[in-house]
């Protein structure tokens, strides 16, 4: 019997899916011995699968940047997604073409694409363009409008909503599996547009949800103090772990936070700051102080995560629920006019009961300090986060190809 | 962010009108995607050039009128020799010797005028929703083409096209125009687009464009097809409002090309179903690109003093 071959197309803007798609590979060799799974990926993805050893398609080279894109949209801690993510039209229709070329030179048994848009929405497009088993992952469903958006956004959003609900009712042949990042509780009690579907109905019919995928089993980290010890945070340091995740939109928030180092750490004498600038940030373009650790990009930094006694990040889903998931306080700023990080991820995060919610715009690094000592070390008490997503999902992707 | 830069671009200049180009890639053969009319400009094949240029050699350039290209005030300098000798002195420009001739809607005037007369450097001539005097349009727009400099009481529908309208309301024009030209559901992205390309000229210039002498009519542009002997593809949306599908069927027989309908689509079919399209050109192109080019063979020999 041939080997099974998987493509498996990880979304670049964040480091987030990288994590999960990561480990859902894992537990899919483990499922299907032999399988060869190649990624079509980008930076900051690719620094990801370098790190664990990931064959990537040499085409993955001619990728346009979407991460890039996402940068170029951004100003003070401010990201319009669903605007800067319809600008980058021109991107996924590049980077669908080169993926087709993929495909078009070489057999694959399963194409996986994680939040991989240009995949998804082409092959509904022109559904004889499929040549495998297709299987599609996300953790949020529905383009939602930004309240200062107005009536335009709010038609924008909906009509975008609905050509994926017309595709998926003309086409359920091209997704051979759908797989939601989550529970159904997770997702948001919103409507599609005016005249579509609740959210959560429609995404219960098209959806199987294999719950939240970590992509570690936070019982690892039990033993807290060997992993401190193990990451060199001493028992009395209180370590604040500071990162916006991989996309590099989130260097403001870095400098409030470091603009707010000082009183913080007159309030908590033991305070141990460290800033991760990630893979797009430049460690060297940040401002300086005494006594504060600036970091380029950490590999594994969920174990950092899970070692602090508390985090300040962005409001980025992956990072957090790698926070909730090791019962960590943390703070979170989502990006304004962000409508995944204000609408989905905070909705989920209150699910849990995880994080506390702070506004960029109206925060001064004196509330930042006060903050920081308020929640550093705090007991938490949030609902548990499941730690079965990625075997789950490796299980439905495993059905095609045994 | 653009999804890919240019490897080079510049400007050439004819009668003092500047013309942009760009350049993409270094492969075989040269993939030239001529200007439509000036109402947008060389962005409009955002969705063709960064596959093409992986693969081929790409040039396009801003049509004067718009982009970056000059904006001469005189009708006749929008004529469609103008811009045929726009598209020679980019190829000279760029050490072109030949390229496939890819146009839209209005291009296909400059691209027949160049496969006709110009067949040695032209190794190929793929037409997207031509706009070509084949066949009629509506007969609501044949009304408002007619009366497009006399001032109207009321501007509804294809009323819209008339150059007093376009100088009070440019905007509404663009609206209008766009809308019909982007007929399929979930067009709001190409509309937008397309709107603010025209929004980087302006009414005045449009109607100078407008007015710029067209093919003469059926009988040239007749003679002009029976002229052409290199390969010719024609796709034409099946619910183009803007220039009826007849028109497309018709240039291929004309031309004795291949003709492939696309259903579902309208006026644009490059912008809002590009990888339909990416894949239907870059068959051509490399079937065009293997042909040798007609009347290469005599060019070649007469510059080796074979033919006196």
């Amino acid at each position: 019997m041939k080997r099974p071959r998987v493509l498996y197309i990880s979304s670049p803007i964040g480091l987030g899916h990288a994590q999960r798609d990561v480990a859902i590979a894992r537990e899919l060799r483990r499922l299907v011995p032999g399988v060869q799974i190649d990624w079509l990926a980008q930076d900051p993805v690719t620094r990801v699968l370098e790190g664990e050893g990931e064959r990537i398609h040499p085409m993955s080279r001619h990728l346009a940047s979407e991460s890039g894109h996402m940068e170029s949209e951004s100003a003070e801690h401010d990201l319009h997604c669903f605007q800067a993510w319809r600008r980058m039209d021109e991107i996924l229709v590049a980077n669908y073409m080169v993926f087709r070329d993929v495909v078009h030179a070489e057999r694959y048994d399963l194409w996986v694409g994680d939040e991989a848009w240009e995949i998804d929405y082409y092959l509904h497009e022109h559904p004889f363009e499929k040549r495998a088993h297709y299987a599609w992952l996300t953790d949020f469903v529905g383009w939602l409008p930004m309240e200062e958006g107005g009536a335009h956004e709010a038609f924008l959003t909906a009509d975008y909503n609905a050509e994926m609900v017309e595709h998926i009712a003309a086409h359920p042949e091209v997704r051979d599996c759908a797989l939601f990042v989550g529970d159904p509780d997770d997702i948001v009690p919103d409507r599609l547009g005016p005249d579509l579907p609740l959210i959560r109905n429609w995404t219960e019919r098209n959806f199987g949800f294999v719950g939240y995928v970590t992509g570690f089993d936070p019982d690892e980290f039990r033993d807290r103090e060997r992993l401190r010890a193990e990451l060199g945070y001493g028992v009395a340091e209180k370590v604040c772990i500071v990162t916006v995740g991989g996309s590099g939109v989130g260097d403001d928030l870095l400098r409030k936070v470091i603009a707010a180092f000082p009183d913080a750490k007159r309030r908590v004498p033991d305070l141990r700051m460290i800033v991760v600038a990630g893979p797009r940030i430049d460690p060297a373009s940040l401002p300086a102080a005494d006594g504060l650790e600036v970091r380029p990009y950490v590999h594994n930094l969920y174990r950092h995560l899970a070692a602090c006694d508390l985090a300040v990040v962005q409001g980025g889903l992956t990072t957090a629920m790698e926070l909730t998931a090791n019962e960590r306080p943390f703070l979170y700023f989502p990006l304004a006019h962000h409508f995944e990080q204000n609408l989905h991820v905070h909705h989920r995060l209150e699910r849990y009961g995880a994080g506390r919610r702070m506004d960029f715009e109206e925060t001064e690094p004196s509330d930042v300090a006060a903050a920081i000592a308020d929640e550093i070390g705090r007991e938490v008490d949030y609902r548990p986060v499941e730690t079965d997503g990625a075997r789950r999902a490796a299980g439905r992707l495993a059905e095609m190809l045994l | 962010m653009r999804a890919l830069a240019p490897d080079d671009a510049g400007f050439i200049e004819r009668d003092g009108v500047p013309v942009y180009w760009e350049r993409f890639g270094d492969g075989d053969p040269t993939v030239l995607f001529l200007p439509t009319w000036s109402i947008v400009h060389s962005r409009c094949w955002k969705a063709q050039v960064p596959y093409f240029a992986r693969h081929f050699r790409v040039l396009v350039f801003d049509g004067r009128g718009n982009g970056r290209s000059g904006r001469p005030a005189d009708n006749d300098a929008y004529a469609e020799a103008e811009f045929a000798a726009d598209a020679l002195a980019v190829m000279d420009a760029t050490d072109t010797e030949r390229a496939v001739l890819v146009s839209w809607s209005r291009g296909a005037q400059r691209a027949l005028l160049l496969a006709a007369d110009h067949a040695e450097r032209v190794l190929g001539a793929a037409f997207i929703g031509p706009a070509v005097p084949l066949a009629p349009v509506v007969p609501e727009r044949a009304r408002a083409f007619e009366r497009f400099t006399e001032p109207q009481e009321s501007y509804e529908g294809w009323g819209k096209w008339n150059a007093h309208y376009w100088r009070d309301d440019y905007r509404g024009f663009l609206e209008f125009f766009f809308a019909h030209v982007y007929c399929e559901p979930h067009s709001t992205k190409q509309i937008e687009d397309a709107i603010g390309w025209g929004l980087e000229t302006d009414p005045d210039t449009l109607v100078a464009v407008t007015l710029g002498p067209w093919l003469g009519g059926r009988d040239e542009t007749l003679d002009l097809c029976d002229r052409i002997a290199c390969p010719v593809l024609v796709v034409h949306g099946e619910d183009d409002v803007v220039r009826p599908p007849e028109i497309g069927r018709a240039l291929a027989e004309a031309t004795g090309g291949r003709y492939v309908p696309l259903p579902g689509c309208g006026h644009g079919p490059q912008c809002r179903k590009p990888v339909l399209v990416n894949v239907l050109l870059r068959e051509f192109v490399e079937r065009a690109g293997r042909s040798p080019p007609v009347g290469a063979g005599l060019a070649s020999q007469a510059q080796e003093g074979e033919i006196t």
